[in-house]
């Protein structure tokens, strides 16, 4: 049974199609990639799974059941409710950003946006905010148990700092940290939300084929050790080769191939897309980007 | 009035067609537009309540005082679309919002003031013939305070660039508090003044209003609207012609699309903010020596309101967006005077209500529609 | 163009020679804590000697007032146990003020005022520092919650009078309570509609709003009066003084032999600056638990990149609106107590200059922290209502003395003033000149000559006459009136010189100054 249903989802500005009648299915517990040329409308994509834009047609739904939510859902001219995107039983349309996260989907950004004021730990802590029972009355009387949550937040950020290697560094600035703390940091704060499935946008971009390898490492890890499914998109062949169960390619905002690596990498779409029409004809991409 | 066309002209008629006629057949529509829906809005407020108070027939008072009030409104409009363009200008290139602006308009009413009466004090007031004495008076108080509003760019605003929002905008307000003050304590200082009276007590031809029949009525259209009115025409067609028609125009809106790329294609993106700067303060001044001549009266704390609603006229426009600014201006100028003739026989609300009035809009639209009736949505890419 | 850089480095060495003695003090455990005791007493010595008929008293006041009010921020930046801190700080609260208020009770009006806008400004200091939402209306709130205790106490015929409606002036406590829940529901009213645009329109928005409200104020007073309009509501009720604080003020009297004007004045006073530090206290700790809260780190996180807070799961327009509301409820208090303080209230106390001097007062301070909002209510209200005033009076002292300053000191203030303005036009002039001339430190030295001349002409020509006759001063060209004036230069010169503020948190510091850099760095147009 899928986790994330996503069905015949469009997006357009204007007169530009962005995203244009995708199908995806995200199975629980698995590692997916979503690959394709810049400009494809991969991270475009995630935003509409995320509720950062609202799809022009399709609904996002979680898992199983079909819940509209809020009177939003997006229709084809013609009235009909075509496609939508299915998470654990909730439609996600018309969802906010906030609300999609407390469902239980969480993300890292292509271009980092961590709090840069703020210290790593912090930045962990922010991540738990649709978990928390959030009171102004507790806050300020810090009654009802609001010291006990706080302490039980300030463990668990220090467990998630453990969890992706960068335990003692908690008081660093944000700003300060090098390109590759910066990363693992985003991760721990995506996952501080304790997410059923985690979207990841474009984690290894900038890094040398060493950290990438660590970085693998860490995805393999998400999924083994704290059972949440992970989805990424990503450029890096070797990554997305090396740990993906299941890729789905995109190009001009279409989905033009899906299926395993070993599918793809023998696709002469796929082949096309990437390195030209000429090259399709040829050898086949191994793990040429 | 931004034209996506290719601005390459060919021949003198397509020339005069752009940006002579199309400009001015636009301003007109916009002036008949919001007529209408003045006066439709005032008929229909005459049909809900006949006789709002004893022995107050209201579609007699509309229907007299109706030209008067267009009139009224579309004078008002244009002051108010002139000083939209200068907030509309900058927020364009700089996508910040110049709080100062309002006290440049105050300046040019002060310079202008300043011009009448060194004129005045020489004895030669009388003897310069009207039309040399207006484009004199607002030419000068154009320059300077484009001049001034480079000035402020330089000083307050240039240092700030890259800042977080929050810190060009508080020293817009600080450049707003020091400008009143400042022109405060000069004319403290060289005339002890702080009421500055327009010197046209004996112009005879600025005075008298002229009669305009209507059907029956006839109304007395201050001379001073006029002025307003055909200036202003003047200086918007001049303005559509610099932004659309010429090489810096082009590059003024170069800037505003993509200050990078601009600036990688050669543009001097300083330049251009500077020339920005330049020329909405010179249509905030000039709109300040007309207004200066219009009320009669000046004081350094003038320009707040007329601040407020005419960027109110420019986000009803859409911000950004330069016919809109126009039209902003235009319709907020109508409903304005509108209000300021209908609501007097209004005893329960009465006419004090009219500056809130702007307030409101402006707090509907934004949050409403923020965008304007014109303008781009501009969204923030993830 | 590098002005920002230069001037500061000029500014630092010449603060960092003064101040480094008295750092190396504050920073020596043993010393500090004498040191400070020493100056306090010899401040409040020296105001106690001054004499209302010197004329020279409005000077001598203004130097020697404002330390002993800023003495509380010495010794929290001193390196001493906290524990003395806290004496140190109760003490001047609670000893040195209020003798200086017994003494004169002006010192003490003073200090109410001082207090009440620290409250204001702790409050939008939770509004602009902490969320980042930049209000330029606060100051509705604060005449809601003024003249809601005014309506229900003023004898003026208005609707409350009229249904008698009114109340007796012990509810005034009570009455602080409802002002918090009134402010705070007019918070959130306003906060819905309001409070999903973006920075620039969200300023906007609220300044019109701020001035609605002081429109309705003046108008509200037909058909039916609620407000009475431009003419306010007068004798507001002030709460009965409870007995043991004339009793404090008549043995204090006794021991120190202090020749007290007015008891009940006084008595009065002490109830307000009483109520008022009760009032603070609660706002600083409730604000300092809010900071320290997955509610204060929603707020940053909202104000360092909203799009990334919101998809951590971050409710925007709900956190927005807790911030809206706490801000608002802060003034809805104080705003209570500033109506039965003043016994009238009217629509000109609330006014957009009112908003702007509360923002500047968050902003020189230092956006963010609580200390640098409460530095920046005294040092704002103390140069509004000390400094300023003082200087007119003192001026008025001049002309009335016939008194003439002399010209050494005319031409020491004018070299010094017009050197600095010729500086700064010189330099902008050569950077134009600088194309021209092709080499930048030959004009630099140019330039240097230049200025060097035109500043000893000053001086000279400034010497030659016969001094400065203070009678000649435009009567028009009053400072207190140019407030306006001070606090523009003011928050001009923070934001291109110290964005972050006179005493601001570590963490908002990096903020200002790194976003600055980095965009120099990649900046179009960023030099010169």
């Amino acid at each position: 049974m899928a986790l994330l249903d996503v069905r015949n989802v469009t997006k357009r500005f204007g007169g530009l199609t962005a995203v244009s009648d995708v199908t995806m299915s995200v199975a629980e517990g698995s590692i997916s990639a979503i690959i394709g040329p810049n400009g494809a409308g991969k991270t475009t994509f995630f935003n509409l799974l995320t509720g950062i834009y609202v799809p022009d047609v399709g609904s996002i739904n979680f898992g199983g059941r079909s819940l509209i939510a809020a009177g939003m859902e997006a229709q084809s001219d013609d009235g009909v409710i075509v496609g939508s995107i299915n998470f654990g039983g909730r439609s996600l349309i018309g969802l906010r950003p906030d609300q999609v996260n407390a469902a239980g989907m969480s993300r890292t950004f292509q271009n980092i946006r961590l709090f840069p004021g703020m210290t790593v730990v912090e930045n962990v802590m922010v991540g738990m905010h649709s978990r928390l029972n959030v009171s102004l009355v507790r806050t300020i009387t810090r009654l009802g148990g609001f010291n006990k949550q706080e302490k039980r937040v300030r463990e668990r950020a220090s467990d998630l700092l453990n969890f992706v290697g960068l335990s003692g560094q908690g008081d660093e600035i944000c700003r300060n940290l090098p390109y590759g703390a910066q990363r693992r940091v985003e991760i721990a704060r995506a996952m501080a939300s304790d997410p059923k499935l985690i979207l990841l946008d474009e984690p290894t971009a900038g890094m040398n084929p060493n950290e990438s390898k660590d970085a693998m490492e860490l995805f393999r890890k998400v999924r083994d050790e704290r059972g949440v499914t992970v989805v990424l998109i990503e450029h890096d062949m070797k990554v997305v080769m090396g740990i993906s169960e299941h890729i789905t390619v995109l190009n001009f905002g279409q989905t033009i191939a899906e299926g395993t690596p070993k599918e793809i990498q023998s696709n002469e779409k796929v082949v096309e897309a990437y390195l030209g029409r000429h090259a399709a004809g040829s050898s086949r991409a191994e793990g040429e980007a | 009035m931004v034209s996506t066309r290719a601005t390459t002209d060919r021949t003198i008629t397509e020339w005069l067609y752009r940006y002579v006629l199309f400009p001015i057949g636009q301003m007109l529509v916009f002036i008949v537009g919001a007529g209408v829906v003045v006066m439709v809005l005032a008929y229909l407020l005459a049909f809900l309540f006949p006789e709002p108070r004893p022995n107050i027939v209201l579609v007699d008072q509309i229907n007299r005082q109706l030209p008067g009030m267009l009139i009224a409104g579309v004078s008002l409009g244009f002051v108010y679309a002139m000083i939209a363009l200068g907030y509309t200008l900058v927020y364009g290139v700089l996508k910040f919002i110049n709080f100062a602006h309002s006290e440049i308009f105050m300046f040019g009413s002060v310079i202008g003031y300043e011009v009448m009466r060194r004129i005045s004090d020489a004895g030669a007031i009388q003897s310069w013939s009207p039309p040399l004495l207006i484009i004199v008076v607002v030419s000068v108080s154009m320059v300077c305070a484009g001049l001034l509003a480079v000035l402020i760019e330089r000083v307050a605003y240039r240092p700030l660039r890259g800042a977080p929002r929050l810190v060009p905008l508080i020293s817009a307000i600080g450049v707003s508090l020091l400008l009143t003050d400042a022109v405060r304590a000069i004319e403290a200082i060289t005339r002890n003044e702080f009421n500055l009276t327009y010197p046209t007590n004996d112009l005879a031809w600025l005075k008298t209003p002229l009669p305009l029949a209507f059907g029956e009525t006839t109304v007395n259209v201050r001379i001073t609207s006029i002025i307003i009115i055909i200036g202003a025409v003047l200086m918007l067609v001049a303005m559509n012609y610099f932004v659309n028609g010429t090489k810096l125009g082009r590059g003024i809106r170069a800037v505003s699309q993509d200050m990078t790329t601009a600036s990688l294609m050669g543009i001097n993106v300083n330049f251009m903010i500077s020339l920005t700067f330049f020329v909405g303060g010179s249509f905030g001044g000039a709109a300040g020596s007309l207004f200066g001549m219009n009320v009669g009266t000046v004081t350094p704390y003038v320009g707040f309101t007329p601040g407020i609603k005419a960027f109110t006229a420019a986000v009803l426009g859409g911000i950004g967006n330069v016919t809109g600014a126009l039209l902003g201006g235009l319709a907020l100028g109508m409903i304005e005077s509108f209000l300021n003739g209908i609501l007097v026989y209004f005893p329960a609300l009465g006419q004090r209500y009219t500056d809130i009035f702007s307030f409101s809009v402006l707090i509907l639209i934004l949050i409403f529609r923020p965008s304007g009736l014109l303008g781009e949505r501009v969204d923030e890419k993830v | 163009m590098t002005t920002a850089q230069s001037t500061p480095t000029i500014k630092i060495s010449l603060m960092g020679r003064i101040m480094a003695p008295i750092r190396a003090v504050l920073d020596n455990p043993v010393l500090a804590v004498p040191a400070l005791i020493v100056y306090m007493i010899a401040v409040t010595l020296i105001l106690l000697g001054l004499n209302r008929s010197d004329p020279l008293f409005p000077l001598k006041s203004s130097l020697a007032f404002p330390p002993l009010v800023l003495s509380p921020f010495i010794v929290l930046s001193a390196k001493i146990d906290w524990r003395f801190k806290g004496l140190l700080v109760l003490a001047a609260l609670f000893i040195f003020l209020p003798l200086i208020g017994m003494y004169d009770s002006s010192y003490f009006e003073l200090v109410i005022q001082i207090c009440i806008f620290s409250g204001l400004a702790l409050g939008l200091n939770i509004v602009v520092g902490f969320a980042g939402l930049l209000d330029l209306g606060y100051v509705a709130f604060f005449a809601v919650g003024a003249y809601l205790w005014a309506m229900f106490t003023s004898p003026v015929d208005t609707y409350f009078k009229v249904n008698n409606m009114l109340v007796s002036a012990n509810y005034f406590y009570l009455f602080i309570f409802l002002g918090v829940a009134v402010a705070a529901t007019g918070g959130i009213l306003l906060g819905l509609p309001v409070l999903r645009l973006r920075g620039d329109y969200l300023a906007i928005v609220t300044l019109g709003f701020g001035e609605v409200i002081r429109v309705l104020a003046v108008n509200f007073n037909s058909p039916t009066n609620f407000t009475n309009g431009s003419q306010g509501l007068d004798g507001v009720l002030r709460p009965t003084v409870p007995p043991f604080i004339p009793d404090i003020i008549m043995r204090v009297d006794q021991t120190l032999g202090i020749p007290i004007s007015n008891a009940n004045t006084l008595a009065q006073q002490m109830l307000f600056y009483l109520v008022a530090i009760v009032i603070i206290a609660c706002i600083i700790v409730i604000a300092r638990r809010l900071d320290d809260s997955p509610i204060g780190r929603a707020w940053t996180a909202i104000r360092e990149d909203e799009v990334a807070a919101i998809a951590m799961g971050v409710p925007l327009v709900r956190m927005k609106l807790m911030a809206f509301a706490m801000g608002a409820s802060f003034a809805g208090a104080i705003g209570v107590l500033y109506a039965a303080k003043q016994s009238f209230v009217s629509p000109e106390s609330f006014s957009l200059n009112q908003s702007i001097g509360i923002l500047a007062m968050v902003i020189v301070g230092g956006i963010g922290g609580i200390r640098g909002a409460l530095f920046g209510a005294c040092v704002v209200t103390l140069l509004n209502l000390q400094v300023l005033k003082n200087l007119s009076l003192q001026i008025n002292n001049f002309k009335n003395i016939d008194a003439v300053m002399p010209p050494w000191l005319v031409a020491v203030i004018l070299a010094v003033v017009g050197g600095w303005i010729l500086w700064k036009l010189l330099k902008a002039l050569w950077s134009f000149a600088n194309r021209w001339f092709g080499n930048a430190k030959q004009a630099e030295q140019v330039r240097v000559v230049v200025w060097g001349v035109l500043v000893a002409a000053i001086a000279l020509l400034t010497l030659q006459g016969s001094g400065f006759r203070f009678d000649d001063w435009p009567a028009q060209l009053e400072p207190a009136k140019y407030e306006r004036l001070v606090f523009g230069i003011l928050l001009i010169m923070m934001m291109i010189f110290r964005p972050s503020g006179l005493l601001p948190e570590p963490r908002r510091k990096m903020e200002m100054t790194a976003a600055k850099a980095e965009a120099e760095d990649g900046a179009i147009g960023g030099g010169g």
